[in-house]
């Protein structure tokens, strides 16, 4: 329960972890993540840098279409666009990671400004059809711009160098991918109780009467998309490192509806949404595919009728939350919260 | 005392370690048992297995066992990749079957550096036939180039009057663009006319145009690669209607029965490439074995289509190189495995497929079969050849 937490000035009311439990519980978490790569098995730090590279591109498309409602079908493309310029800068002049990374979130922010133009015009339904349309785009150039994307055969990217050393395993990867999660994470919850962010908040609620209040829709809303579009090329750009190989068939479609599907579990406008969705949409398929495993031993060919099944079992689960938990685990996270503050004592 | 029991342990630890090695010899798997491939991937992998428990049932590798252990990987790159590491965390075997050609393509950094184990997989793709940049990559047949390589000699030696032409429709992919510089280079040195190229979409319905762009073309043969099924049909009906007798190839994918029971009259003469005999083949001793194990253990199955025998031949390829580690005293692991697979000469396959030879960790080898609609299957067209 909490007890006589008192704020004395704005500044500590309006401070990112409040209470002296958070901090506590926020410290836990920061020597868990430190600690994780050097206890975990090479399999577990591969999934945690998965987890974390879809955290990063999540919390781009929730700034996008959580905040600032609109809907982006296109967000494989944005990580495409940042993993091919990584990628690119990478195998061919051998360019090191902090200068690809700001450099294929940029090239991506370009694009994602490019694509959101429309959307001064257009919502809903409407913009989401403008930006299958640069999925679909993109894809196509991913194929046919040869010269500069290797084509249908990709590019192989070198191991990323950071400070001189080579960072070429999961295991070295996992510390750029969570620091740069941890600094999105941190801007985007910044964001969101500053002026701009409560701007794509306001553009997303009722966008005339944003406009009355002086908010430039147009620029929001760009601003909104070039953002978006850096978080997914900043993913993409550690996707590419990750993978070790870029080609067109890494940016399909689907992927976009995933991210989509990640902010949806997680909680539409929220950051920590997004990384509840993530871990949710990453760790459940290969958690239930580890409940399948463990029949192996008893029914070896189990598995081919099981494999399928998880899918279904994965998907009934995604609608399942949507029916009794339509605004996502955020919702859970936040009832979870609201029970302790007041424990033992609820009523 | 204290380190007695350390040093007891130890040894304890070792001597666990390698009677555990000296039972299995284990082979892991990441198959698309889901997603779009899936139509071969249950059939890879129950090739594979069943060439397992098969070697198994008739004494093992010189008495050793062979264990399977494979999950699905959903045709995804990052999942195969998460089904890669999780598979040589857990178990550590010294083989692996991959899904798809991304995969081998992502994970040969950490192949070459720190796993280094013999890895196969369900691609043909002759980027991966590379033993220079995919050193621990081998593939288990006739890369698509040597597919194209082995269709166009027997176009150049069928040539249909006059100078032998030939169009080649081939899909948007990486699996359908694989093969064309090569194919290109090939036909020239055969004097074979390249007369048309045509890109279609995977799955296309509406083929109206790259139709009648081979009706004008008029050649004599047209293969098909880097498609499954559609457009397939569309395309050999449509020019069947114009009255043409173009003859239609394909490559290992397209070479299923599912074919001629989607084509049913109009299959009659398509032809293509398969590198290993068919399921209905009699007088191949091999696949009277496969018969009898399927009789015994799956009875009401009553066909398997090639992939299954890719993954059978698969299987029968990890073993083989277990084997020549074992008789030559080597301990079975990946660079010996390698060494293994690059001696195999003139290896006895019971009929599966002509004396194998690996050049470059491929075979370069297959033989053109034609559909013969009545019988519902398909008949060999030529003999075996063997590309130089």
């Amino acid at each position: 329960m909490l007890i006589g937490d008192f704020k004395e000035t704005y500044a500590a009311d309006e401070a990112l972890l409040r209470t002296p439990t958070v901090r506590v519980w926020v410290g836990v978490l920061v020597v868990g993540l430190v600690l994780f790569p050097f206890v975990a098995g090479d399999y577990l730090v591969y999934l945690a840098d998965l987890v974390g590279i879809t955290v990063i591109s999540a919390i781009g498309l929730n700034l996008l279409t959580g905040f600032t409602g609109l809907i982006s079908l296109g967000h494989a493309a944005f990580m495409g666009v940042g993993a091919y310029t990584a990628a690119g800068l990478a195998a061919r002049w051998g360019l090191p990671l902090w200068v690809t990374l700001p450099a294929a979130g940029a090239s991506a922010a370009l694009f994602g400004v490019i694509v959101g133009a429309p959307s001064l015009r257009i919502k809903g339904l409407y913009l989401a059809m403008a930006t299958l349309a640069a999925q679909v785009i993109a894809e196509f150039a991913f194929v046919h711009l040869e010269p500069i994307t290797g084509g249908i055969r990709g590019i192989n990217v070198p191991a990323p160098s950071l400070l001189g050393f080579e960072l070429g395993s999961d295991r070295a990867l996992y510390g750029p991918i969570v620091a740069v999660a941890a600094l999105g994470t941190w801007f985007a919850a910044n964001l969101k109780r500053s002026a701009p962010g409560r701007a794509f908040v306001a553009v997303r609620d009722r966008d005339i009467s944003a406009e009355l209040m002086g908010i430039s829709l147009f620029q929001t809303k760009l601003r909104a998309f070039a953002l978006g579009s850096f978080y997914a090329g900043v993913a993409g750009a550690l996707w590419a490192y990750f993978m070790k190989v870029v080609t067109p068939e890494h940016f399909p479609l689907t992927m976009s509806i995933h991210y989509l599907a990640v902010v949806i579990v997680g909680g539409l406008g929220t950051v920590i949404g997004s990384i509840f969705g993530a871990v949710f949409m990453t760790l459940v398929p290969e958690g239930l595919r580890a409940l399948a495993g463990m029949v192996r031993p008893y029914y070896p060919e189990a598995m081919t009728v099981l494999s399928p099944l998880s899918d279904v079992v994965f998907g009934g689960l995604i609608v399942g939350f949507l029916l009794f938990e339509p605004h996502g685990l955020a919702e859970v996270w936040q009832r979870t919260k609201r029970f302790f503050r007041l424990w033992p004592f609820v009523h | 005392m204290i380190r007695k029991v350390i040093a007891v342990m130890a040894i304890g630890i070792v001597a666990a370690g390698t009677a555990q090695a000296a039972d299995t010899i284990k082979v892991g798997a990441a198959q698309p048992l889901t997603g779009r491939f899936a139509f071969a991937g249950v059939q890879l992998n129950q090739g594979l297995a069943d060439a397992f428990a098969w070697i198994n049932e008739n004494g093992g590798v010189k008495g050793r066992k062979i264990e399977y252990i494979f999950e699905d990987s959903g045709y995804q790159v990052d999942k195969a990749v998460a089904v890669f590491k999780k598979i040589m965390a857990e178990h550590k075997p010294v083989m692996f079957y991959g899904e798809s050609t991304g995969l081998g393509k992502a994970i040969a950094p950490e192949l070459n550096k720190t796993y280094k184990v013999l890895y196969g997989s369900t691609s043909f793709s002759s980027e991966l036939a590379d033993p220079k940049r995919y050193p621990y990559t081998f593939v288990s047949g006739p890369t698509y180039s040597d597919m194209f390589g082995v269709l166009l000699e027997y176009v150049a030696k069928n040539p249909k009057g006059g100078r032998p032409t030939v169009a080649f429709f081939y899909s948007d992919t990486e699996f359908g663009k694989d093969p064309i510089p090569y194919a290109r280079k090939k036909a020239k040195e055969l004097g074979v006319d390249v007369v048309a190229e045509i890109v279609a979409k995977v799955g296309a319905v509406d083929v109206t145009s790259e139709v009648l762009a081979l009706v004008k073309k008029k050649p004599a043969y047209v293969i098909m690669h880097g498609f499954v099924l559609s457009p397939i049909p569309q395309v050999i009906r449509g020019v069947r209607d114009y009255g043409l007798d173009t003859e239609f190839m394909g490559t290992f994918w397209s070479m299923s029965q599912m074919i001629i029971d989607k084509l049913g009259e109009d299959a009659d003469g398509y032809m293509g490439i398969n590198p290993y005999a068919y399921y209905y083949e009699t007088g191949v001793p091999m696949i009277q074995n496969m018969r009898a194990f399927n009789a015994k253990h799956h009875p009401d199955v009553k066909h398997r289509p090639n992939s299954y025998i890719q993954g059978w031949f698969t299987g029968l390829v990890f073993a083989r190189c277990a084997e020549i580690c074992l008789e030559n005293g080597w301990e079975v692991k990946g660079d010996n495995l390698v060494k293994a697979l690059e001696s195999i000469r003139d290896w006895d396959v019971g009929g599966l497929m002509p004396p194998v030879t690996f050049v470059n960790h491929k075979i370069p080898v297959g033989r053109v079969y034609k559909a013969d609609v009545q019988k519902k299957r398909f008949v060999p067209a030529s003999d075996w050849i063997r590309l130089k």
